[in-house]
């Protein structure tokens, strides 16, 4: 009744991070329990992702079936379903992503047990579980107590939790046989879409670093583009930029481009007017660049550096290179 | 086809400055505008595109004050035929289960080819609602729809994964899916159009009606005991570096590897 | 005695009159067909009688007028074909008179006719060799090459030179004692010896027949239609009532006018010729989307469908390039039949919002915006007034003191940063000059300019509604905008309201004219001046900025190229500001730039929030900060108190 069962997130053969943060997450709440952490694995011919997950968790439940094979709901919810009714575990944790929130609400409805999602943090009280999360698109936090409950499901939003070390002792592994399929209800997974091999979205990006007007000429973007790619950024711009073709328009931030909202943002030689700020003020942190202290870019950033960017770049990108 | 689209009215808060009612528990939406949840707008152009193509009915259902209205005439400005409002006296404090189980009560009765909802609403973001629904009614379901194909007896969905992947899966008729933003272009609503639609009927039922107990439903319902909510901290405006170019790019080089998990 | 011999060796006149009847009946059936398909386009219209439209239609359809305008060139070239036609025409009815009726056209009479209708043909044939050229050897842009140009253009001219050919044979025919005064065809006979003139006689007769009547038939079907519809455009739409507002649900879009405009649109081009979106490589074009119109309607309405031929493979698809027009007005400058393309483009857009499917998505988010907020820029209403803090402004709202007028800033002025300068200008500028004022705070609406641009009628109703509401309960009498747009909104498109409006640059002039603003400080400034389209062009407000400019001590201002009521739209208006993707080869906004660079000026000027940022815009892209700024009207003023 102490024990946290994870929900390992797979995709064509390769464990996805949100398993190891579950994981790290899973073992602090499983410690202070005195309970154990027991992941498991979904699949078909997942041996190696066995192996992989066998020094991270103190038991792996496997379950090896053909239906299992790339993720579907109808499959899953029936396995999982046996799983927690067999183990009970006292949380059961997914992701909060596309695979755990199309899973978890069934599953909560199936199995009776309440759900909360995409938490970012969860705590055992004495006698009930609180988690938090965030409201109103990430403007308010909220800290919610729960009412006592035998279990819970939980889904941890991507990110929240980073995984540090491994664990010194290799995993139990128990290997379930498929349920019967009886109980499913027609979905049919038929396969992945790869997006055609154009150019990047940089919503999607973790941090941006986005050239305005002060790039000054096309041939000046190289500079901007060695620094992201020293810290492992997309390159982004304002509208003049994508304006004058110096970089494609889906590279464009701001009410007529795209609205992103990257861990960091830095933002070099751009004034800031508004339309590029309604794309961008989100960001969880930004950091501007740009000659004029007035400049409009500065009331929505969180630093600012009042200098020209080309005399930034190279100090700043050499921070990036020691390693 | 025929279609029910479950859609919510929530506050616009993308340029607001938010304030915590005195007990913590809300937000002070006084001065806030009311507008339809972005998903579900998606949710309405989508049902209303498959209507014009493939024919059908298109019924729109919300839970709310009677403000809620609002977005019901706007869905039926769009095109949807009927709506429906279940008034959410008695619903106060629920969690999404609690939801889930009112609108359930309405869908249930419908004759349907397809549920749609919102994947999440930008108040709560809880994402649960619409699939709590699809599995208590027993239907196939796929959540984050970027793309809905009905296909005679099946839809066939395109799913938004992660890292620009999409899932391709298909599902028998009836069926329920989540739809997520981007999957279209939503129509805009004239005030004209909506003037078009003053006449029609919106059909309004109450928790009572539904035969709903006060455990299903409502604080008692919810399996939340209580929520404290609060605002993340806040500076005016850029905190600006000072020293030399070293130091400066010194700190801002340790503001990029915390805040972006840069190594 | 002179005289000309009828139906000369033609045996078999009836099937001269045969083929005169169906000519006849073809051309008056196209004209039924207009008529009836006008009346299913507007069921309501009908044509009132003014003197006033009735002396313009003179001046314009029968003197040609409104040709000459920006091209005199083409005035004189179209006043030579009219006339030479025209007069043409009417000495064939004077023959019918001659001939069925009284015979007068006798001796000298006949002579003098004889005379005046040679004249007529070599101004005709002049004329349309002149257009020849203009079309197919200048090619001059605006002018079209579709086959119906060449065709009709060539069809006229065979017409008139057959015609002479055909008198020039009877002439040589005949040899009467008077052939001299028939002097072309006098000549071209001297050519033609008398043998093989009169066998050849007939077959020149039955062939001049056959294309003149060929022609009167055709005119229906053909841009030839111009010739009737172009007088009737010129007319309905002097007694246009000024662009009035859609307020029955049921009333149709297009009306009476309308109709009879894009019928008379003879595809001269002018309006491509001054269209600021045209001529920034964009993809749209007036004459097409009037085409485009009229195919439509036609296509709707008419019994019969389209019946002009050569337009058959035309698009009448409107769709994306309809909001690329910035209603600048640019057109209705310059058209022949006063057609206002930008009003017709704001009807098309009506429908377009209506439908909903096929709004622009950053459009669809401006409008919810100015729905809910008042404002297109964000969704808030909290930062309406901030621009006023620490200004010490009279709020009306609050306390409406003893105020010579309201000053109503507007969206736009209220919530850019670069705008906002202009209202702090303006507010020092009158608080110097202790003039007394107050402004609407937090409580100001949106004039509703953008709705009524885009077609959003119903919301820019209800922004009529809120405005009059507003100001009725603060009993608001004197209003001053900032923007040109809203000066034109409250002017032009509100209904009767027992509030005046001026734009700030009234004002200004009016202030310094009475010395109530002194501008002393000598700024040594070579200026030049952008008239915004809705202050000058729509407003006719041009000379009161270039007086307060000109008050200005050490001002030197110098015009650009296209100045007054040729300016060049800088593109922030029509809601194009809220268009995203514009396909263009230089935009607009840096086509003006460069011309205002171009005049040798430190110091672009304008009076209106929306130019300022388009130029603003387009004077960093194009790299013109350290040699050009961009200012407005009230921060020139400011910096010479």
């Amino acid at each position: 009744m102490n024990d946290i069962l994870v929900v390992a997130e797979h995709r064509k053969g390769e464990l996805r991070d949100i398993t190891f943060e579950m994981l790290a997450l899973a073992k602090r709440l499983a410690r202070e329990q005195g309970g154990a952490v027991t992941t498991v694995l979904l699949g078909e011919e997942i041996l190696a992702l066995q192996e992989e997950l066998s020094s991270l968790t103190d038991k792996i439940l496997v379950v090896e079936d053909p239906l299992l094979g790339n993720y579907n709901a109808d499959p899953y919810l029936v396995v999982l379903k046996e799983l927690i009714s067999r183990d009970t575990p006292y949380i059961t944790l997914l992701g909060h992503t596309a695979m755990g929130m199309d899973l978890a609400p069934p599953l909560s409805a199936r199995t009776g047990i309440p759900l909360v999602t995409d938490c970012i943090d969860v705590m055992i009280e004495e006698s009930h579980l609180s988690v938090q999360r965030q409201v109103y698109g990430g403007k308010v936090n909220a800290h919610l107590q729960l009412k006592p409950a035998e279990q819970y499901i939980l889904t941890i939003r991507p990110g929240s939790f980073t995984y540090q070390e491994e664990w010194d002792s290799s995993a139990t592994v128990t290997k379930l046989p498929a349920p019967s399929w009886d109980a499913l209800r027609g979905r049919r997974f038929i396969g992945y879409l790869e997006p055609e091999a154009e150019d990047v979205d940089i919503s999607e990006a973790d941090i941006l670093v986005s050239i305005g007007r002060g790039i000054g000429k096309p041939e000046n973007i190289a500079v901007a583009e060695a620094f992201a790619e020293a810290i492992g950024a997309t390159l982004s711009c304002s509208r003049p930029v994508a304006d004058k073709g110096w970089l494609p328009k889906s590279r464009q931030v701001g009410t007529s481009g795209k609205t992103v909202r990257p861990k960091v943002y830095i933002a070099l030689g751009i004034s800031g007017a508004f339309q590029h700020q309604a794309g961008m003020k989100n960001s969880g942190t930004i950091i501007a660049v740009n000659k004029d202290p007035k400049a409009p870019i500065f009331k929505v950033a969180h630093y600012g550096i009042v200098a020209d960017l080309f005399q930034v770049l190279p100090v700043l990108t050499e921070k990036f290179k020691k390693q | 086809m025929n279609i029910i689209v479950c859609i919510k009215q929530v506050p616009e808060v993308t340029d607001a400055d938010l304030e915590i009612t005195s007990d913590g528990t809300d937000i002070d939406k006084e001065d806030l505008e009311m507008v339809i949840n972005e998903w579900d707008n998606y949710a309405v152009e989508e049902a209303v595109r498959i209507k014009e193509a493939q024919g059908g009915k298109v019924t729109v259902v919300t839970l709310g004050d009677e403000d809620s209205e609002d977005v019901l005439r706007r869905a039926l400005a769009m095109g949807a035929d009927a709506a429906v409002l279940i008034d959410e006296e008695g619903f106060e404090g629920s969690d999404a289960a609690g939801i889930a189980r009112g609108l359930l009560r309405v869908v249930e009765e419908m004759e349907f080819d397809l549920v749609l909802t919102g994947a999440q609403s930008s108040d709560d973001n809880w994402a649960q609602v619409g699939l709590l629904m699809a599995e208590w009614l027993g239907l196939p379901f796929a959540s984050l729809a970027v793309k809905v194909e009905p296909k005679g007896e099946t839809v066939v969905v395109h799913r938004e994964l992660e890292a620009n992947t999409l899932e391709e899966v298909e599902l028998p008729l009836p069926a329920a899916v989540t739809i997520q933003t981007g999957i279209n272009e939503p129509r805009y609503v004239s005030i004209m159009g909506i003037r078009k639609v003053r006449n029609i009927q919106i059909e309004e039922v109450s928790a009572g009606d539904l035969g709903l107990e006060a455990s299903q439903i409502g604080k008692q319902g919810s399996s939340i005991e209580k929520i404290r909510l609060s605002l993340p901290e806040e500076g005016e405006g850029a905190e600006i570096l000072t020293g030399t170019m070293e130091e400066i790019c010194e700190k801002a080089a340790q503001v990029i590897k915390e805040r972006g998990g840069v190594a | 005695m002179a005289h000309r011999p009828m139906f000369l060796m033609i045996g078999q006149a009836w099937i001269f009159y045969a083929l005169a009847a169906i000519a006849v009946i073809l051309f008056f059936g196209g004209l039924v067909l207009y008529l009836v398909t006008w009346k299913r386009v507007d069921r309501k219209g009908r044509p009132v009688f003014s003197w006033a439209a009735v002396r313009r239609t003179f001046e314009d359809a029968v003197l040609g007028k409104r040709t000459f305008k920006g091209d005199v060139t083409a005035g004189v070239m179209h006043l030579f074909i009219f006339w030479g036609f025209f007069a043409l025409f009417m000495g064939t009815g004077v023959l019918s008179v001659h001939h069925y009726i009284v015979e007068f056209l006798r001796g000298r009479a006949y002579l003098v006719f004889s005379a005046a209708m040679e004249l007529a043909g070599i101004v005709l044939v002049i004329g349309l060799l002149w257009a020849a050229v203009r079309r197919y050897l200048q090619r001059i842009p605006r002018l079209e090459h579709r086959a119906e140009d060449g065709l009709v253009l060539l069809w006229l001219i065979v017409v008139v030179v057959s015609g002479f050919m055909v008198e020039a044979v009877r002439l040589s025919a005949q040899d009467p004692a008077w052939r001299g005064w028939s002097f072309a065809g006098n000549v071209l006979a001297k050519l033609i010896p008398t043998s093989t003139a009169s066998s050849l006689y007939p077959y020149l007769w039955w062939g001049h027949a056959v294309v003149s009547l060929g022609l009167i038939a055709a005119i229906p079907f053909t841009k030839l239609f111009h010739m009737l519809g172009a007088p009737a455009s010129i007319y309905l739409q002097a007694t246009r009532s000024p662009s009035g507002l859609i307020e029955n649900e049921k009333a149709s879009l297009f009306q009476l006018e309308d109709i009879v405009f894009f019928d008379a649109c003879m595809r001269c081009g002018r309006c491509v010729e001054v269209c600021p979106s045209s001529g920034a490589g964009e993809p749209f074009a007036p004459r097409d989307f009037v085409q485009a119109v009229r195919k439509s309607l036609w296509r709707q309405n008419s019994p019969l469908g389209d019946i002009r031929f050569f337009m058959a493979n035309g698009s009448q698809q409107v769709d994306e390039k309809l909001w690329y027009c910035t209603t600048c007005r640019a057109c209705l400058e310059v058209c022949p039949v006063y057609g206002a393309a930008f009003e017709e483009v704001i009807k098309k857009r009506v429908e377009v919002i209506e439908e909903g499917t096929k709004v622009p998505p950053l459009l669809n988010q401006t409008l919810e915006r100015l729905y809910r907020y008042n404002n297109p820029w964000e969704s808030s209403k909290k930062r309406r007034a901030e621009w006023a803090r620490g200004l010490d402004v009279n709020d009306i709202t609050k306390e409406k003191d003893n105020i010579e007028f309201c000053y109503f800033v507007g969206c736009t002025t209220s919530l850019d940063t670069r705008a906002q300068e202009i209202a702090k200008s303006l507010v020092s500028i009158l608080q110097a000059a202790h003039v007394r004022f107050g402004i609407l705070g937090k409580k100001e609406p949106c004039c509703g300019d953008i709705a009524r641009r885009v077609g959003e009628l119903g919301l820019f109703m209800e922004q009529v509604d809120n405005c009059i509401s507003l100001f009725e309960k603060y009993r608001i009498e004197e209003v001053v905008t900032s923007s040109p747009h809203c000066f034109h909104t409250f002017r032009n498109d509100y209904p009767e309201v027992l509030f005046r409006t001026r734009h700030y640059a009234l004002v200004l002039d009016e202030l310094i004219a009475s010395g109530r603003v002194k501008p002393t400080k000598s700024l040594d400034l070579v200026v030049t001046y952008h008239d915004p389209c809705y202050l000058g062009r729509h407003n006719g407000v041009f000379e009161e900025p270039r007086r307060v400019i000109k008050s200005i001590p050490g001002i030197e201002l110098r015009e650009m190229v296209h100045n007054g009521p040729d300016s060049l739209c800088s593109g922030g208006g029509g809601g194009r500001m809220w268009k995203e993707d514009i396909d263009a080869e230089t935009k607009m906004s840096e086509i003006r730039i460069r011309e205002a660079h171009g005049t040798g000026a430190s110091i672009v000027v304008t009076a209106c929030p929306l130019c300022l940022i388009m130029l603003e815009d387009a004077r960093k892209v194009q790299g013109l900060e350290d040699e050009l700024k961009v200012m407005d009207l009230n921060e020139l003023v400011l910096m010479s108190l």
